[in-house]
This record gives structure tokens, sequence and C-alpha cells, in this order.
């Protein structure tokens, strides 16, 4: 089954519109998705260090994910809400775009990798270089759907 | 300041980064990422100081051990920073975005420094800690907005 047909309602919708028509809904949205990038990934990157044994060593890896577990969610649903925004004014060239269909399955990937998986086994070493890589990936995807 | 651009420009670095395909997406990719190394670590510092969050620890205890961090984040933007300018000198120059974000950037530097160099008081760590969060937010979105400007 093809999601086309989500991405041509998402452009349709009154978000799509708007995010169409205005001059500079774009480049806000845009500039809050670069904002809770910076969020995301500098509590990211600081979790995943603590537990290779860098930077913040004097909270456990644990006391450190329940500190930034709400201001890292927070950052995650501005990056979700600004990344629909971003689709919604260019579904089509999304839709298409390889990067996008790289970025997506590994945001997915990322996101349950983190929530589920680091949750159980925390304090493993090289479940935070896979994490670290996989959320890399992400931000790679993500700029490259610009370039190409 | 005009002459440097256009001599920074035109040298063959400048010329080497404009002309390859790949080098400058390279570099304005790790230029991105490096926001998460350099923005996200100087804001966890800055929220513990606006007391939001890691309330257990001393301010002391997570400037030392984060800063480095910041500071590894800072080599990388500067680094990469100073390859997109390079090849784009010509036009950054009177780019106003541009010239926004270097009075950011120095106002950040600025506001780190007297912080430093005062002694700390919860209220004035609360100040510190909110101009920095917001002068780098402001650093992003100037930026960002740097390609939407030029050309």
């Amino acid at each position: 089954m093809s999601l086309l047909f989500v991405f041509e309602w998402l452009g349709r919708s009154l978000l799509g519109v708007w995010m169409q028509k205005s001059s500079y809904a774009f480049e806000a949205a845009e500039m809050f998705h670069l904002l809770a990038l910076a969020g995301l990934g500098g509590g990211v990157l600081v979790i995943n260090l603590r537990v290779l044994g860098v930077g913040l060593t004097s909270e456990t890896a644990a006391g450190l994910v329940r500190e930034l577990r709400p201001y890292l969610i927070g950052c995650l649903m501005v990056m979700v809400c600004s990344g629909v925004m971003l689709v919604a004014a260019e579904p089509e060239k999304c839709y298409y775009n390889t990067a996008f269909r790289v970025k997506m399955p590994l945001l997915l990937c990322a996101v349950l990798f983190s929530a589920v998986v680091q949750r159980r086994w925390l304090a493993w070493r090289s479940l935070a270089v896979i994490s670290l890589l996989l959320w890399a990936g992400v931000g790679l995807a993500g700029r490259a759907i610009g370039v190409i | 300041m005009l002459q440097f651009c256009q001599w920074l420009y035109s040298s063959g670095l400048g010329t080497a980064i404009r002309e390859s395909i790949w080098i400058f997406p390279i570099v304005e990719t790790v230029h991105v990422l490096g926001i998460a190394l350099l923005a996200g670590t100087v804001s966890l510092l800055d929220l513990r100081l606006l007391g939001v969050i890691l309330k257990n620890q001393s301010v002391a205890q997570v400037a030392r051990q984060v800063l480095p961090l910041t500071w590894a984040g800072f080599a990388v933007m500067a680094v990469s920073g100073f390859l997109l300018f390079a090849a784009e000198a010509a036009d950054s120059c009177g780019n106003t975005p541009f010239r926004i974000k270097l009075v950011l950037m120095g106002l950040a530097g600025l506001n780190a420094l007297v912080f430093h160099r005062n002694p700390v008081t919860p209220v004035r760590a609360r100040i510190a800690g909110g101009f920095s969060i917001t002068l780098w937010a402001g650093v992003i979105c100037a930026g960002r907005a740097i390609a939407y400007v030029s050309k």
C-alpha cells in the first residue's frame, strides 16, 4: 500500500495550504526544528556519553535520564510538530525524496531504541554507541533531504 | 574587512569548497550536527543555572563536566563555520543575518566571561543562564537565516 495519499491529504489540509502560502512559515518551522535539534541532540549526546564514561559522570546514567526525560520529550515533540509542518509545505517532494525515505524509518528505530531497548539495558556501552550512530544517521539523512 | 572577505573568497580554499559538489554540503552537515554538541551542551548548563534540571548537582560540578564537551563543539563549529564562510565570504560580508549572528556570539561570549569573573549568586546564575540560552537560540536562528537572505 502506498502512503502517498497521506502526503497528498497533508498537502491539501489547512496546515498544508497555510505552509505553502505563507512567506515566513517554512522558515520559522525550520528554525524551531533546528532549536529543538540542539536540545534533543545535546541531551541524547550527553546521556550516551555518560554511559560511555565521558562528561557528566557525577550523576548516574539512570539519574541523568530521569532528569532529562521531560526536556527530551518536549524537544522531540517540537521536532515532530515542526517536521510535520515542513512536510506539509512540500509533501510530494518529501514523499519521493530518498533521504526522507531513509530518515523516517531511522527516526522510528532511534526513538524505539532509546525508549525501549536502552531503557532496559541503559548501562550497556555498545548500545550507547549504536544509539549515537542511529541519531547521527537521523540528523545526516535530515540534512540530506534539502541537498538531494 | 571587505578586502579580507574577497581575498578569502578567491583564495584556493574558498574556491575549492565552492566548486566541489560534495565539500560544501558535507561541511554544512557537520556544522548542523555540531549544533547538538555546542548549543545542546550549553543549554543543559543554562537550564542548570536557571534551576530547571540537575538540581542535585552543583553549578560548578555541571560546568566542569559539561564545558569540555561545549568547547569541543565550539572547535567543530568554528572550523566548519570558517570553511563555509570561506566559500561564501564575498556574500557573507554584507549579509545581515551573518552580522547579527557574529554580534550574538560575541554577546554570548561576553555573558559567559562576566559570569565567570564574578562571584556566583543564585540571581546572577539565573540571569546568566537566561541570557545564554536566549543568545544561543538567536545564534541558531540567525545562522539559519543567512541562507534565506543571500543571493
